[in-house]
């Protein structure tokens, strides 16, 4: 019972927080607790905030849909197999420490501000940690596995579809979960770059325009949406994985 | 048979060094027999039996099956391995059921085979249960029983029951003997224990510190079906294993556990 409740208490502890802070400095960018969460009702009944609300979360899922059906069997074959790993390795290396935000300037300049740029930025934010996930998850599939199942008469593909990949699913979820916390950074951050639509649209228009009530009121929403698809996530991940030996769990979440 | 012809196998170590593990061994395993290959860790003996299953290629001789070169792992080879190998995402039975599945057996056929096999080694009322649930001892119930669901001709066990405790242990030896006495299958043996492989085996092959090499063969003419309770008191039985210990202390390789 305290368990489930402690995030919630967590929750309201902040918002307590935030609440005194700003009654004490008072300050016209800071506006209350309350001030944001009475601002919340009008954003999400406004027909045009849920279009771009809509369209955030249209990238967001093809973004990570894309990414997780690209990077899961790269990440697979990279685990499998040396050459694959030597190739693409370095690579990755690269990329890797580049905040795919800074990248967006370029992509814009070659394909546009639109949904494809911002998407494309999505796409790479998420593969990362998931190629990442599903390289150490396959490669620490025991060799005995794929040997019993070789001796029965699995052939190599075989293998990498119906034991190697279920094998590495908790590991593999596990880098889709970080994806997924990715997807919506980025999904933001793109959106504050390319203003256009979008739910970082709406939130540094706001900003621009001095509505400090809305930009903390998007930043509930934005944090509700991010907690709210984890707590999803999870449960679908545990539900995968309950096979799975515990050491695999996450106690970190609201689910 | 199982014909193992002039088989020599070097590994690359971590410092890239060559590490001869099994050197030139030539043996034979005829159709039914028992047999223990038996030595100090680090021996090859292992290896020897991967090579058998075509999971690992010789670098030097061939071994064969029925006459044919192993290229490869195949259905008529079935391992049991220490580690038990069980696929965790599948239940009890849906293991047992995964080798008849993959050659094409139906549905309705592979479970009610697979349920049998289940109660055969002892196992019943556990099918729905996932690996992760069951203790050392059961998982290599299971996996004996997924190796047997597929009808190898030959069964290559390694070490299998090494990572239980010794009550475990003596229950599963007794009920591996009890299944084997009933269909006679082939089955090549690999453990580090005497007393494992006198009370199992028709022939204990033993091997020497690596680079493996066959030491010498012993032929166990104990009667079957063996009991333990009586071959405990076979003054037979105890003169095999102290004749191998001995052999084995000889060569100062004593490293060999009871």
């Amino acid at each position: 019972m305290t368990k489930r409740a402690a995030p919630f208490l967590a929750c309201i502890g902040l918002l307590v927080l935030w609440q005194v802070a700003s009654l004490a400095l008072k300050n016209d960018s800071f506006p209350t607790a309350l001030e944001a969460i009475r601002a919340i009702p009008a954003i999400l009944g406004d027909k045009d905030s849920l279009v771009n609300f809509a369209a955030s979360l249209r990238r967001m899922t093809i973004g990570f849909g894309v990414a997780l059906a690209m990077s899961i069997p790269l990440g697979l074959l990279m685990g499998r197999s040396r050459i694959v790993a030597s190739f693409f390795n370095p690579l990755l290396m690269v990329i890797y420490p580049v905040p795919k935000a800074a990248l967006m300037p370029i992509i814009m300049l070659w394909l546009g501000v639109g949904d494809f740029s911002k998407t494309l930025v999505i796409f790479l934010g998420v593969s990362l940690p998931v190629i990442y996930h599903s390289f150490e998850g396959a490669k620490a599939v025991e060799e005995k596995m794929l040997w019993s199942g070789a001796a029965m008469g699995l052939s190599a593909p075989q293998r990498m579809i119906r034991i190697v990949l279920p094998a590495a699913l908790p590991e593999i979820l596990t880098g889709c979960r970080t994806g997924l916390v990715l997807a919506l950074i980025t999904m933001i951050t793109s959106e504050m770059i390319a203003r256009q639509s979008g739910a970082g649209n709406i939130l540094f228009n706001a900003l621009d325009m001095g509505q400090y009530d809305t930009v903390f009121a998007m930043i509930i929403i934005v944090g509700a949406m991010g907690i709210g698809l984890d707590a999803l996530f999870e449960r679908i991940r545990a539900y995968l994985v309950r096979w799975s030996e515990p050491q695999f769990d996450i106690p970190l979440s609201f689910s | 048979m199982i014909e193992i012809d002039h088989v020599s196998q070097v590994f690359q170590t971590s410092a890239r060094q060559d590490h001869l593990a099994v050197s030139d061994i030539s043996l034979t395993v005829a159709d039914g027999a028992f047999v223990s290959i038996l030595g100090p860790s680090g021996c090859g003996k292992s290896t020897l039996l991967y090579i058998v299953g075509g999971f690992v290629q010789p670098t030097m001789g061939v071994a064969k099956m029925k006459g044919k070169t192993i290229k490869g792992p195949g259905p008529d080879r079935g391992p049991v391995f220490q580690e038990f190998a069980l696929f965790p995402w599948k239940t009890v039975l849906g293991n047992v059921m995964y080798g008849p599945r993959q050659q094409g057996m139906k549905y309705a056929e592979a479970e009610a085979q697979s349920r049998a096999l289940l109660e055969m080694v002892g196992l019943k009322g556990f099918e729905a249960f996932y690996p992760k649930e069951l203790s050392g001892g059961m998982k290599q119930r299971v996996a004996l029983a997924r190796t047997l669901a597929y009808h190898p001709e030959v069964l290559l066990m390694d070490e299998p029951f090494g990572a239980l405790d010794a009550h475990t242990r003596t229950r599963l030896q007794n009920d591996l003997l009890n299944i084997w006495e009933r269909d006679r299958k082939t089955v090549l043996f690999v453990t580090h224990s005497v007393e494992e492989a006198v009370f199992l085996s028709d022939k204990v092959v033993m091997m020497t510190r690596s680079p493996g090499r066959i030491r010498q063969i012993v032929d166990i003419d104990l009667p079957r079906p063996r009991r333990r309770s009586e071959l405990l008191l076979d003054p037979r039985y105890q003169e095999y294993i102290v004749e191998i210990e001995r052999m084995f202390d000889d060569s100062g390789e004593i490293e060999l556990s009871p």
